[in-house]
């Protein structure tokens, strides 16, 4: 285990990134807390501003472990996987639980050494008063320890299935932010029943850290939604937390060993060879057979489009139209759901949900398809051969970029029967539900090609997906964690510029979802969206065409 | 030399420089249509850069190259009709079978539809590959998609192609059939630039053989012309009928090499051999054969080992010799 460790733990810190994260933690929380350092020659004994200051530091604090963490685990056991450094381990006398361990307290390691560089921070927040050290600050850590615990074996889970790291990275994220955040949904749709689905979404709820952390830091009252209870939850966080990581990480030793190898390549069957039952059989089955030798790409359409389109693990037809019914069915269920579950909901909650659930998919997805459009071009060698055809510069940026647009409209066509029923119930909400789709539309812009511009500057997708996922979350989190703190510390007009970075602000706010219906944020939010959308565009033309100039 | 007006390939005073490091060095090359130019040198000799520049993918800092009088810098979009570029990276996109992955490339050729359709048939056969059409690229042994790569580089009918080690990493069998395939592509009258490092391959299919060093041109020509402007040693081998003797006819040997030649005298008894390097010709050669005969040693064979290209590159890449 100990040679794991090592490596694993010195790979991380010698990784230039991993440096830049550490000191970048340890500044942006020494200036958080600086920020609201005490400046006056007053005396606060009520602690309203230590709280505040604990507030944001506590945000922050997760919020940074929730991005940064899993990029590490995620990668961890794929990348020597597909180095055949794996096979060497197995090979020597560690045994799985051996080379899980050693991973896994290498980055845990990590998580603790970027914790620690808070700590100063952190003493300070508890030098400015009115914060228990135990009670809160000890509290907070634990917590944060257990997500960043349970960050890491999800990540080692998955990098042991992944085919490449850039999938892992996708996934991981794509599971720590369902453990975050969307086990709290069931509740909140739950909330003030009883019953066996009520029972169910309480324990889903304490899977999430984020009440948990919403209560040490004392703001009982400004996020609702299932996100707060009387109860802190905390040991039950804590221990939900670390028996999921038990058990994923029981199902990641015992995955580790050689049948990971056992596998044969493709044959490559084509239904087009099958008997003729077999053909029928597969004409009944799928209403797009993937088996099925494809027709050449028609002159009319990009090439670069449609290889895309191809080369995506989820991109062939049968399974957009898989992802498009799932999408339908789940708009629709929330309807449902939220009208049955929850009479007191107005139908502007229902929209607020709704467009929720479409950013969420947005910024889930868009990252997935767009951060590696150029990196994995570049890290695979695709790159070269394209530099070698007659395509030109505007053909493959064009062809790449509306490869992941029409993914995303086809994701968001299918989620609008939602709306209908909405606007079924309220047919005023008519206009209100139209601004909001363009809200919606420029946020699926925006997302592309802020993903698609960040994405071109790597050569390695998986730090590409991290990345994005990183700027992403800021610019969507960042300013509902400035909303969800409005009353105390953060003022109306500061929450009212916060909320103009993303068209998320605006989607909610013309909607009326309540917390957001008071303020006026058309149409500068769109502004501000196609501006940034145009720039990154722009961002993401240029570094194409540097790539394909001769050298 | 042939005028310039018969050259596919035409590469005059070619230089880059990387700052102060000079990658490729005033190179002079010239081919003809229908040759196969086997182009060797250690690592960073400058093939790469080369390559690179003959595709359009890098500008020199001087100089100028040319394909079937196309310009590499100024027409670029004519050299990528003229160039069918193998990098040696196979650039295999995932989820993606052979017929589609060739299928894209053809569109991002611009060849319609039902003639790609035709091409694709065409490349398949000529690579061999017919059998692996439905496979998914990511799935291909190494040898497949060597040969899935050359099917690529043929699919716009380029008039040259560019191979950057298409036999590295193949098993002996694949190796013959990649050699079998460069032969019938030369035979289709395309011109082949092929670089490797398997030598003893190149030099049973090259025409010509260029041999770079730190971005100088080391040696250009025919493998006969080069072997003899190297002037390089000659080994040869004396075969004793009996091993008693072997160390009598080393010494004997040793005499009448130059002081210089006498430490490459090897003795190996249990073969009745000795071996030795020399550069002295054939009449004086058989002066030390007379003698030996003379003193009455039993040799039963006097045989000069032939040299390959891998000898002739280790001579070049060890020591600086002028261009041919």
């Amino acid at each position: 285990m100990i040679p794991v460790f090592t490596r694993e733990f010195l790979g991380i810190l010698r990784a230039p990134r991993s440096i830049w994260a550490l000191l970048a933690a340890a500044l942006a929380f020494s200036s958080l807390v600086l920020a609201r350092w005490p400046a006056g020659d007053l005396v606060d004994l009520s602690g309203s501003g230590s709280r505040g200051a604990f507030l944001v530091f506590a945000s922050a604090l997760l919020g940074g472990v929730l991005l940064l963490v899993p990029a590490f685990p995620a990668t961890s056991i794929v990348r020597e996987r597909n180095k055949g450094t794996l096979l060497l381990l197995l090979n020597s006398p560690l045994t799985g639980r051996a080379i899980y361990s050693g991973k896994f307290l290498g980055v845990l390691a990590f998580a603790g050494l970027m914790l620690c560089t808070t700590l100063p921070a952190a003493a300070a927040v508890y030098a400015m008063g009115g914060v228990d050290p135990l009670r809160q600050i000890g509290l907070l850590y634990a917590v944060l320890a257990v997500v960043a615990i349970l960050a890491t074996t999800i990540g080692l889970l998955v990098s042991t299935r992944a085919a490449s790291p850039d999938a892992a990275v996708r996934i991981t994220y794509g599971l720590v932010f369902a453990v975050a955040f969307l086990t709290l949904a069931p509740h909140a749709l739950t909330k003030g029943t009883n019953g066996i689905y009520a029972l169910i979404s309480q324990w889903l709820r304490r899977l999430s850290p984020l009440p948990v952390v919403m209560h040490l830091v004392g703001q009982g009252g400004s996020v609702g939604g299932g996100i707060l209870e009387k109860d802190s939850g905390v040991w039950q966080f804590l221990v939900a937390g670390l028996g999921l990581s038990a058990v994923l990480a029981v199902a990641t030793m015992l995955q580790l060993n050689h049948l990971l190898f056992d596998r044969s390549r493709d044959q490559g069957k084509i239904t087009d060879d099958q008997s003729t039952l077999v053909r029928w059989f597969r004409r009944l089955v799928y209403l797009v057979d993937p088996q099925r030798r494809k027709s050449g790409i028609p002159v009319f359409l990009n090439p670069v489009m449609v290889k895309e389109f191809r080369t995506r693990r989820f991109g062939r037809f049968h399974w957009l139209l898989r992802l498009a019914a799932v999408c339908a069915v789940v708009s629709l269920l929330m309807t449902l759901a939220a009208t049955n579950g929850t009479m007191d909901w107005g139908v502007e909650t229902i929209g607020g949900l709704l467009v929720i659930l479409q950013i969420a998919l947005v910024v889930l997805l868009t990252p997935s398809l767009s951060a590696g459009l150029i990196s994995s071009e570049r890290e695979g060698g695709g790159w070269n051969l394209l530099r070698s055809t007659t395509l030109s510069g505007w053909r493959i940026a064009s062809g790449k970029l509306t490869s992941v647009a029409w993914t995303m409209l086809l994701v968001l066509a299918a989620t609008l029967p939602g709306y209908l029923v909405m606007t079924w119930i309220k047919p005023t909400m008519w206009n209100q539900v139209v601004l909001a789709l363009i809200s919606v539309l420029l946020a699926v812009a925006m997302t592309l090609a802020v993903s698609a511009a960040v994405g071109a500057f790597h050569s390695r997708t998986a730090s590409a997906t991290v990345t994005v996922y990183v700027v992403l979350m800021l610019m969507y989190l960042g300013p509902l964690v400035v909303w969800a703190f409005r009353d105390d510390p953060f003022g109306r007009p500061l929450v009212e510029r916060a909320l103009l970075i993303t068209p998320l602000g605006a989607a909610l706010s013309v909607i009326g979802m309540p917390g957001f219906a008071q303020y006026q944020l058309l149409p500068a939010a769109w502004w501000v969206a196609g501006i940034t959308c145009i720039v990154a565009l722009v961002v993401f033309a240029i570094q194409v065409w540097r790539l394909l100039k001769p050298e | 030399m042939n005028a310039p007006a018969e050259n596919v390939l035409d590469i005059r005073n070619l230089s880059k420089k990387f700052g102060d490091f000079t990658a490729l060095d005033n190179l002079n090359l010239s081919l003809r249509r229908g040759q196969i130019l086997g182009f060797i040198g250690p690592n960073g000799a400058g093939k790469t850069t080369t390559i690179k520049i003959l595709v359009g993918a890098m500008r020199p800092t001087s100089g100028s190259a040319t394909i079937a009088g196309a310009d590499c810098v100024r027409d670029a979009r004519r050299i990528k009709r003229l160039v069918g570029f193998m990098p040696d990276t196979f650039g295999a996109y995932d989820n993606m079978r052979v017929r589609e992955y060739l299928d894209f490339f053809g569109a991002a050729f611009g060849i319609p539809r039902r003639a790609r359709t035709k091409r694709i048939d065409e490349v398949l056969e000529t690579t061999g590959s017919g059998w692996m059409q439905d496979r998914y690229v990511e799935a291909l042994s190494h040898g497949m998609r060597q040969r899935v790569g050359v099917a690529r580089t043929l699919l716009h009918d380029p008039e040259m192609l560019i191979l950057d080690e298409p036999a590295n990493g193949l098993d002996p069998q694949a190796r013959i059939e990649m050699r079998d395939l460069l032969l019938k592509l030369a035979g289709m009258g395309k011109t082949l630039i092929v670089t490797s490092h398997i030598l003893p391959e190149l030099s049973r299919i090259c025409d010509v053989v260029a041999i770079i060093t730190q971005g100088k041109l080391r040696a250009f020509g025919t493998l006969e012309q080069i072997m003899r402007d190297l002037r390089q040693r000659r080994t040869f081998e004396i075969q004793l009928c009996a091993p008693e003797r072997v160390e009598t006819v080393a010494s004997a040997v040793r005499e009448a090499l130059e002081p210089g030649e006498r430490d490459s005298v090897k003795a190996h008894p249990h073969e009745s051999l000795v071996r030795f390097d020399t550069a002295r010709s054939d009449t004086e050669l058989s002066v030390i054969l007379a003698a030996l005969v003379g003193r009455g040693l039993d040799v039963a064979q006097f045989r000069e080992i032939p040299k390959d290209l891998e000898d002739a590159f280790l001579s070049v890449t060890r020591r600086e010799v002028p261009a041919a």
